[in-house]
């Protein structure tokens, strides 16, 4: 508990330099916040075209589609928001040598470089991919009560989790080759297929996006919850990817750490 | 022209440097290719077309799409510049007899000539899986206008980011401007979706747009989504698009160094 209150005390502090540090620069919170809002209406925009042309995909209608995609941009959201910068200045630090710097502060590194700064450009606009599933829930009638809320609430932070440790190990690539730019780019290549329905994948497929690796439950599960309530294989499955992929970018991470000769290594 | 040609040596030698870089990214790319592959495959179920395109001839516009990107894309060359404005490496350029824009034009073409060869490595390796499901047309004169489509989009492509990069002479921070401007390049451009799925009107007036000769135009010539009679004058919109993108640079670049102040010694 001790432990918990000290690393509370380090995020709040965080936190705190972040938001001061982002309002002195309003301006590029306007840009990076219309940046976001930009990228969740591309993927509506998508959604409309393509259901333009069909009436469903893999059995999922239009706004069943759109709950799907909402409560995906909604992790990716959070992720950005909490975790993002960190996480991405990371691999530039590790080949600068400026990540002396946090291997020099009071905590674990991964908890420090991760959570150093707190992004509000993202969390603004995790209300918006949050009104993009309550509009979607609301246009297909649904209404969750307060136990489904929960299990959607703790399925999405599942699902946060998953993502980190996605970026984790992507960025965490920086200690062995020369440089990690444009590595994060695939991440987001990876994550692409949590925007996809399950029904969607077959074969060789699913055993690689449904089984293998969690990038398509991630959303699913979440989403199922809120349009067929609680369905215990998928909470399951979510619990056990969530737990394993923290627990594999962890040992990537450290074992990253372990080849780190600070700068130029 | 000597000059340039030592850039573009000195570009391939640095950016062989970075080859695990390119090799991941291409690596990851496959997943991009394999979430094409699922989504659209899912969307066809059971529809001969969409659009007026079979499933073989969309998923051809992606992997030429790919493909080309790799080629003629503009990755990070944004970035690059904007890093040699804010740290006044522009400097030495305006002391000698070389033309910024061409050194970086010839900088980005040996990144091409390495991320090219990756992402056509990448193509190989996924060709297996693919190979059954790709149509190209057969039509000389689709290579004919092919080629030159493809060397304007790449000038297009280089001149909107060298336009970006040069944002740096009056914001400290412009990766939120490139970032703003790549989704609507990726919509608008044809990554997304083909845009012929548009509805026509709107398919009509985005064919006047740069965005459309980004990315779009020299895949639906090499892929048969559009015919000579839309390609011909396309090719002469597209031209048109190349100078002004080019001259817009050299005009940003002039208003640019009105700014600049080289300090130091």
């Amino acid at each position: 508990m001790n432990a918990f209150s000290r690393y509370l005390r380090i995020w709040l502090a965080s936190a705190r330099y972040s938001l001061v540090r982002t309002m002195m620069f309003r301006g590029d919170l306007f840009i990076w916040a219309s940046v976001e809002l930009l990228w969740i209406s591309v993927n509506v925009l998508m959604i409309a075209v393509v259901y333009s042309h069909t009436s469903t995909i893999a059995g999922w209608t239009e706004y069943q589609m759109l709950l799907l995609v909402g409560t995906s941009m909604l992790i990716q959201r959070f992720l950005m928001g909490f975790f993002w910068s960190g996480i991405f200045e990371m691999g530039r630090n590790v080949r600068s040598g400026a990540f002396d710097f946090v291997l020099a502060q009071p905590g674990d590194p991964l908890f420090m470089a991760s959570t150093r700064k707190l992004e509000l450009d993202g969390l603004l606009n995790s209300v918006v991919a949050a009104g993009l599933v309550v509009y979607s829930a609301r246009k297909l009638g649904l209404h969750p009560g307060p136990a489904v809320l929960a299990l959607y609430a703790c399925m999405v932070a599942c699902g946060v989790v998953i993502h980190y440790s996605a970026l984790v190990m992507a960025m965490s690539l920086s200690f062995w080759i020369t440089s990690s730019q444009g590595v994060e780019g695939s991440y987001f290549t990876l994550m692409e297929f949590s925007r996809l329905p399950r029904q969607a994948f077959k074969g060789l497929a699913s055993a690689i996006f449904v089984w293998a690796l969690p990038v398509v439950i991630v959303s699913n599960a979440p989403a199922r919850a809120v349009l067929h309530g609680f369905e215990p294989s998928w909470a399951v499955g979510l619990c056990a990817a969530t737990l394993a992929w923290f627990a594999l970018a962890v040992m990537m991470f450290r074992g990253g750490l372990r080849r780190y000769t600070s700068a130029s290594s | 022209m000597l000059k340039y040609r030592h850039a573009f040596v000195v570009g391939l030698q640095s950016n062989l440097v970075y080859r695990w870089n390119f090799a991941v990214r291409s690596l990851f790319s496959l997943f991009h290719l394999a979430f094409v592959f699922i989504f659209w495959g899912a969307i066809y179920s059971g529809r001969a077309a969409i659009g007026g395109f079979g499933f073989a001839q969309t998923l051809t516009y992606f992997v030429v799409l790919f493909l080309l990107q790799f080629f003629i894309g503009a990755f990070n060359e944004d970035y690059l510049i904007s890093e040699d404005v804010r740290n006044g490496l522009i400097n030495q350029f305006l002391l000698k007899p070389i033309n910024y824009f061409a050194y970086r034009l010839s900088v980005f073409a040996a990144a091409r000539v390495v991320s090219g060869a990756l992402g056509l490595v990448a193509i190989l390796v996924a060709l297996p899986f693919f190979r059954g499901y790709l149509t190209l047309p057969h039509d000389g004169w689709r290579i004919a206008l092919g080629i030159p489509a493809m060397g304007l989009t790449a000038l297009i492509q280089f001149s909107i980011a060298y336009c970006f990069g040069m944002l740096a002479f009056w914001f400290l921070e412009i990766q939120g401007f490139v970032i703003l401007s790549m989704a609507v390049e990726t919509v608008l451009g044809g990554q997304f979706f083909p845009l012929d799925l548009l509805p026509p009107a709107v398919f009509h007036a985005v064919s006047y747009l740069p965005f459309y000769y980004q990315a779009y135009f020299p895949t639906a010539i090499m892929t048969g989504r559009i015919g000579l009679d839309v390609a011909l004058p396309g090719l002469a919109i597209q031209a048109i698009w190349a100078f002004v993108m080019v001259c817009l640079a050299e005009a940003v670049w002039r208003r640019g160094l009105r700014h600049h102040t080289a300090a130091g010694g």
